[in-house]
């Protein structure tokens, strides 16, 4: 079924390759419990990992956003891009994933809305959990908001 | 949660009920020359019927922090190998035990990056792709073999200054130790994978690293702080920058698994060192301009040993895909990598309370242009 991105039925699809294929666990090596939170465009998501899995993904305000132990934020068409990229290779090529994006931008995507360098630091260390999660993207049918 | 009721006073040194009917005084048999086992020990406890449910994420290190064990003074005299929360016993000699102040080595986050790296550990051996290596061009692999060669010997440098210290920590303080330790076999598992990529590809180990900032790492001895200035602040948020940029061109699914895996492994260690050199600095009056000292005199090896040729002309060969790509673009990348490691160093002091943009040594601040 297609979905369109970015919505939260495109997430929670997401969602659901990611929980249900074990192999995509792997890669951070073990559990991973955060918060995260992902401000694609003017839209807010919490996405919570629990364990191996991602146990909730929800729209969230600008207030729920401080839950957030950091928060992921781009411009929409480099999120589009992303994606796209992930769609068009199965998973994000070398220029594509979460760390190259974030190496090529002046500012780091990720932050800790409280200034809390411990929580601002899980970025770096679930970093592979996050790329698996948008990997997993490649199998969901996708088309963009021509918003 | 403990059960508070049952917990037995300190020093108190009732023998349980349960237990006071030996087995001679019951009028069991008793054979000759056997020991006849004692009793008395078990009342001797500072608390006791604690009964520590597991949580959400199963039963945490940080979760046992209930009563009397979760008391983390401010200083632990003890010099002996007592666990904290155990009853000292009279007459055991002291130990060299020299760090026994909370603010010389605590990070509140501790006991949860010794679960999380427990928790995510990996096994070089079967968890990277070996499989999906492939040949370089020649000037590449030699390259990311000097790469490996250095970055083991940073590894290395971590696990000799780590252990040279973990040795003087206090048991006050063991969640510290605990992590250290996992944060020991980190880096051992480093050495192994970088030795392994080293020589799987048709390549082997390059040149000794000069190793001057290796050097003032393993020659701080002022305190475990003084080296975590080095290790972690100076060095390590410059091996955080190598690592990612190794990541974004990696050439194949075996150095993409290595590298975001100690990416992540790294990371842990930088939690940890921020979070101590932020404990440090506001729980010690004066730290913050002994961190000044110290790095006044570390930006000055730091920019010296930047200067080196062979990491930096190793790195752009990678960054730039070949000899030619180092000449330009690669070297560009290069100079781009310490210029986002001296922001971050620079970001970092100021969220730890210790500026240093306009102090910062000219052999480093030169960099901040690219």
């Amino acid at each position: 079924m297609m979905q369109v991105f970015p919505s939260h039925a495109w997430f929670q699809a997401v969602r659901e390759v990611y929980n249900g294929d074990a192999s995509l666990h792997s890669g951070g090596g073990g559990a991973c419990d955060t918060t995260a939170g992902l401000k694609v465009g003017d839209d807010g998501y919490l996405m919570v990992f629990e364990g191996l899995e991602c146990a909730d993904i929800r729209p969230a305000g600008e207030d729920e956003m401080s839950e957030a132990d950091f928060i992921i934020e781009m411009p929409l068409a480099l999120w589009k891009e992303m994606v796209a990229n992930v769609q068009e290779n199965g998973k994000a090529d070398l220029d594509h994933t979460l760390n190259s994006i974030d190496l090529q931008q002046e500012e780091s995507i990720a932050y800790s809305p409280a200034d809390d360098q411990y929580r601002q630091d899980l970025f770096y260390r679930y970093n592979q959990n996050f790329q698996d999660f948008f990997d997993a993207s490649s199998r969901v049918e996708t088309i963009f908001d021509q918003a | 949660m403990a059960d508070e009721k049952s917990g037995a006073a300190a020093g108190a040194a009732t023998v349980p009920a349960a237990v006071a009917g030996a087995a001679a005084a019951a009028g069991g048999t008793v054979v000759e020359g056997r020991p006849e086992p004692s009793f008395e020990w078990m009342g001797l406890t500072n608390q006791w019927g604690v009964r520590v449910k597991p949580g959400e994420h199963g039963l945490r290190l940080g979760d046992l922090n209930v009563g009397i064990y979760g008391e983390v003074p401010e200083v632990w005299d003890d010099q002996t190998r007592r666990p904290r929360g155990a009853l000292p016993r009279p007459g055991i000699p002291p130990l060299p035990y020299n760090l026994r102040a909370k603010h010389q080595m605590w990070a509140d986050c501790a006991a949860d990056l010794y679960e999380e790296a427990i928790q995510r550990r990996w096994i070089p051996a079967t968890d990277v792709p070996w499989a999906t290596l492939q040949p370089l061009p020649e000037a590449v692999e030699r390259a990311l073999c000097q790469v490996c060669t250095e970055i083991m010997q940073y590894a290395n440098t971590e696990i000799e200054i780590i252990t040279y210290w973990q040795d003087q920590m206090s048991y006050g303080y063991y969640e510290v130790k605990q992590y250290l330790a996992a944060a020991t076999f980190d880096c051992a598992r480093h050495i192994e994978v970088l030795r392994k990529r080293a020589l799987a590809n048709g390549g082997g180990l390059g040149l000794e690293s000069k190793g001057a900032v290796n050097r003032m790492i393993l020659e701080s001895r002022g305190g475990w702080t003084e080296s975590v200035v080095y290790l972690y602040l100076l060095r390590g948020t410059f091996v955080m920058q190598l690592l990612r940029n190794l990541l974004s061109s990696a050439h194949n699914d075996a150095e993409r698994v290595i590298w975001s895996h100690m990416i992540e492994d790294h990371a842990r260690h930088l939690t940890y060192g921020y979070d101590h050199l932020k404990y440090a600095v506001t729980h010690q009056e004066g730290e913050a301009s002994v961190l000044q000292t110290l790095l006044t005199i570390g930006e000055a090896m730091m920019g010296a040993e930047l200067k080196d040729g062979v990491l930096r002309s190793a790195m752009a060969i990678i960054l730039g895909g070949g000899l030619e790509g180092g000449r330009t673009v690669g070297m560009e990348s290069y100079l781009h990598l310490v210029g986002d490691y001296l922001r971050d160093y620079l970001a970092l002091c100021d969220w730890l309370g210790v500026p240093r943009a306009d102090q910062l040594n000219p052999s480093l601040s030169k960099y901040l242009e690219y």
